[in-house]
């Protein structure tokens, strides 16, 4: 009965609410609907905040590797303060410093009222973490779908706990002289082709060269792919069984064991500085990380600017992977003024202004959502490409299970990267089977705790 | 009837203040008060709040529920497999630390207290280690060990008294727990030495010049005279030192954060790496409080020690 008055009608309560309120939210914010797009089914009931007069916004984030990238990023917020009459402070710190300092100010409850999210902090913190759905969906509405990478971190539980905000694609930067000198016309494309290069490069006395230490940038990204490239993996998609003890991963470790054995040089010492340092050094002619090395000698140092060039990450058997360190933007809980945090990151994420500091920081950034993949900043040096097509095959740590604490855990325990380590000591000769347990059982105590 | 005030009365109450602050039992428990409230703020709260964390299931930010001893049985089973790692690398950098820095100390203490040129500026010298901002002065450290650049590497090279390229400091296990512990010695020793100094100038000299009356040699006076004198200093020293040692973090973390593969790890660390990044701040309170009953066992023997007439 009830349904034919339905059908007659063809208007329930649910849905005459929702077009009521579609209608409500055109005429109170018809600027979102025009920008909406194709994608605006997800923006109409979107309130935009507002900036409060008098405000004091404190943001805490990481140091880029590249200077001027964070004065063009102080340079925008300290203009959106003054056109907004916000007082803005932006802190920036140490990447290994951030962790410590955030965690201080969760438990302090208390602290700078924006902070950078790196990694799946949001899940670690989601308490501390604002809602920021709103936001998102007005950006999602700007600037089109975000990085899965950057979702997968950001939301928690299908709630946005940190707005998007960059990825710092990481791709390999070799020596093209040294290449050529050895006999190695182009940067392997598939990891077995990596072994025959470190070989030779080995020879030239300029090793390829990667940390396999506790380095919470280079290690991480290094050893991830190359397990997922085998087909391993830490845990299964369901975010409980602990899978690490694979023939996927022992094909891994056997292969690292074989690059070692051939020529590429590891370095457990190595923190995230490091291989930079060697870089620029000359003692080097390869190595992963983000467009840093490449970008400062190209605008600093000026020494191997020409014979450096960049590629993506070479493929395994079961196919291209890569992981970037992806950074997100959180509204803390104790903020006194959140509503005007999160109007200054909707202003910094506005196209024009992003791609004014992507341009800026040359490079290095890339941006997590589907209007930034045509930024020109990759073009404009065709050395840079290689930094914009690891962006689409990256995972993150714990693929393919989301991220979560616990992924979270294994990877602020260098588990997968100690797995490796501990099978390439002694010039990749190490016990490969108590790698894999002793990665197993680290995993379990994670994955397997109440 | 109103109640009549007797003239005299303010006079009285004064006159009874006064003898209160005259009696010293009562005028010290006063005085105590300030210290107490300090020591209770910032001592006590946080050690037992550091306790309760450590019985719950707390997370970073979210005070959890209390759940027995279930943290400490998850370390005491080794259920992570660092765990006993920890432990035992623990005790040795506490242990070979304490060695070297107690005989290296005493001996450079003996030398200072020696008339000698310059005395004033070594002494000074001497405090150096301390004065440079703690992670400043380690971080030169990760300096001198990197394999890239090492400064004693190239001593070690060029003095040929290592092949080239020289050791891996920080890459090699047993390396990277030798230069921990080279680190620990060089900042730590100053302080054994300078307290060492302090206790040696207050033995007086009239015991020495008897001891060389009756034909004592300098051995004799060091272990009949110098030893005995100085035991308090020694004992107190000690046990800062033991203490601090096995909760020092910051050398560790920034010269090797537990690397290689954990080779290195120590308590403090692992502590943090649950507590901080990994947000398991109860598990990471319980494992820092592992050590708890076994320090206070070494702080009661000490101060037995102490308290022990010669």
């Amino acid at each position: 009965m009830t349904q034919g008055k339905r059908a007659r009608s063809g208007w329930s309560r649910r849905e005459f609410l929702k077009t009521a309120g579609v209608a409500a939210a055109t005429i109170a914010f018809p600027e979102i609907i025009i920008s909406c797009g194709p994608q605006s089914s997800s923006t109409p009931t979107a309130t935009i905040p507002k900036p409060r007069k008098g405000a004091s916004i404190r943001l805490l984030q990481w140091t880029s590797f590249v200077k001027p990238a964070d004065a063009e990023f102080k340079r925008q917020a300290a203009e959106w303060g003054a056109a907004n009459g916000v007082t803005v402070a932006i802190e920036t710190v140490t990447g290994d410093q951030l962790q410590p300092k955030t965690a201080a100010a969760v438990e302090a409850n208390s602290g700078p009222d924006i902070i950078q999210m790196q990694y799946g902090w949001p899940q670690l913190y989601t308490d501390a973490c604002l809602d920021v759905s709103n936001e998102v969906n007005i950006l999602i509405g700007k600037l089109g779908k975000p990085d899965p990478v950057n979702e997968a971190f950001c939301k928690v539980k299908g709630i946005w706990r940190a707005i998007p905000y960059t990825i710092v694609p990481n791709a390999w930067t070799y020596r093209t002289d040294y290449f050529q000198q050895a006999g190695v016309s182009a940067f392997p494309t598939t990891w077995d082709e990596l072994t025959t290069a470190a070989a030779k490069l080995k020879a030239t006395g300029k090793p390829i060269s990667q940390t396999d230490g506790h380095a919470y940038g280079d290690s991480l990204t290094m050893w991830n792919p190359v397990l997922w490239g085998f087909g391993g993996k830490e845990v299964n998609a369901d975010g409980k069984t602990v899978a690490i003890n694979s023939k996927e991963t022992r094909d891994a470790i056997r292969w690292a064991q074989g690059a070692v054995k051939a020529g590429l040089v590891v370095h457990p010492e190595w923190l995230d500085p490091d291989n930079n340092q060697a870089y620029h050094a000359n003692r080097i002619s390869g190595t992963l990380n983000g467009a840093s090395i490449y970008i400062r000698e190209k605008i600093e140092f000026h020494k191997y600017t020409d014979v450096t060039n960049n590629a993506p990450m070479p493929s395994g058997p079961k196919g291209t992977f890569a992981m970037n360190l992806i950074f997100n933007h959180a509204v803390m809980k104790w903020s006194q003024d959140a509503e005007t945090a999160k109007a200054m990151l909707l202003a910094l994420m506005d196209k024009d202004q992003y791609m004014k500091w992507t341009t800026v920081a040359s490079g290095y950034n890339a941006g997590p959502f589907d209007a930034f993949h045509g930024d020109p900043v990759f073009s404009s040096d065709p050395k840079l490409k290689a930094f914009q097509d690891v962006v689409a095959p990256g995972k993150w740590p714990g693929w393919p299970a989301l991220p979560s604490k616990k992924t979270a855990q294994a990877q602020t325990q260098y588990i997968v990267a100690d797995m490796f380590a501990k099978a390439l000591a002694n010039d990749g000769t190490g016990d490969v089977e108590a790698a894999v347990k002793a990665a197993e059982t680290s995993l379990k105590a994670i994955f397997e705790r109440p | 009837m109103g109640i009549r005030t007797r003239p005299d009365a303010p006079a009285v109450s004064k006159r009874r203040r006064v003898r209160i602050f005259d009696r010293e039992a009562p005028l010290g428990y006063v005085l105590l008060v300030p210290t107490l409230v300090v020591l209770g703020v910032f001592l006590l709260y946080p050690f037992l709040f550091g306790i309760w964390l450590s019985i719950t299931d707390s997370e970073l930010g979210v005070l959890g529920n209390f759940i027995g001893l279930g943290n400490y049985r998850f370390e005491w089973r080794n259920t992570d497999g660092v765990f006993y790692t920890a432990l035992v690398n623990t005790f040795l950098y506490t242990g070979v630390t304490t060695i070297f820095k107690f005989s290296l100390g005493l001996v450079m203490a003996l030398l200072l207290n020696q008339v000698i040129p310059f005395r004033r500026f070594v002494r000074a010298a001497l405090l150096l280690p301390y004065i440079i901002p703690t992670v400043l002065s380690y971080e030169a450290w990760r300096w001198m060990f990197d394999p890239t650049f090492s400064v004693v590497n190239w001593l070690l090279v060029n003095t040929h008294l290592a092949a080239y390229p020289g050791p891996n400091w920080l890459g090699v296990p047993a390396n990277a727990m030798a230069a921990l512990m080279i680190v620990n010695v060089w900042r730590g020793t100053p302080f054994y030495a300078i307290a060492f100094l302090a206790g040696m100038q207050v033995i007086p000299v009239d015991l020495y010049e008897a001891a060389r009356v009756d034909g004592a040699t300098r051995w004799q006076q060091f272990t009949n005279i110098t030893l005995p004198m100085l035991r308090p200093v020694l004992l107190v020293v000690l046990l800062l030192s033991t203490i601090l040692t096995f909760a020092d973090f910051q050398g560790p973390f920034v010269l090797t954060n537990g690397a290689p593969y954990n080779s290195t790890q120590l308590l403090s660390i692992w502590a943090y790496q649950w507590g901080i990044p990994g947000g398991a701040i109860g598990l990471g309170a319980a494992i820092s409080l592992v050590l708890f009953p076994l320090l206070t066992i070494v702080v009661a023997g000490v101060l037995f020690l102490l308290r022990r007439p010669e």
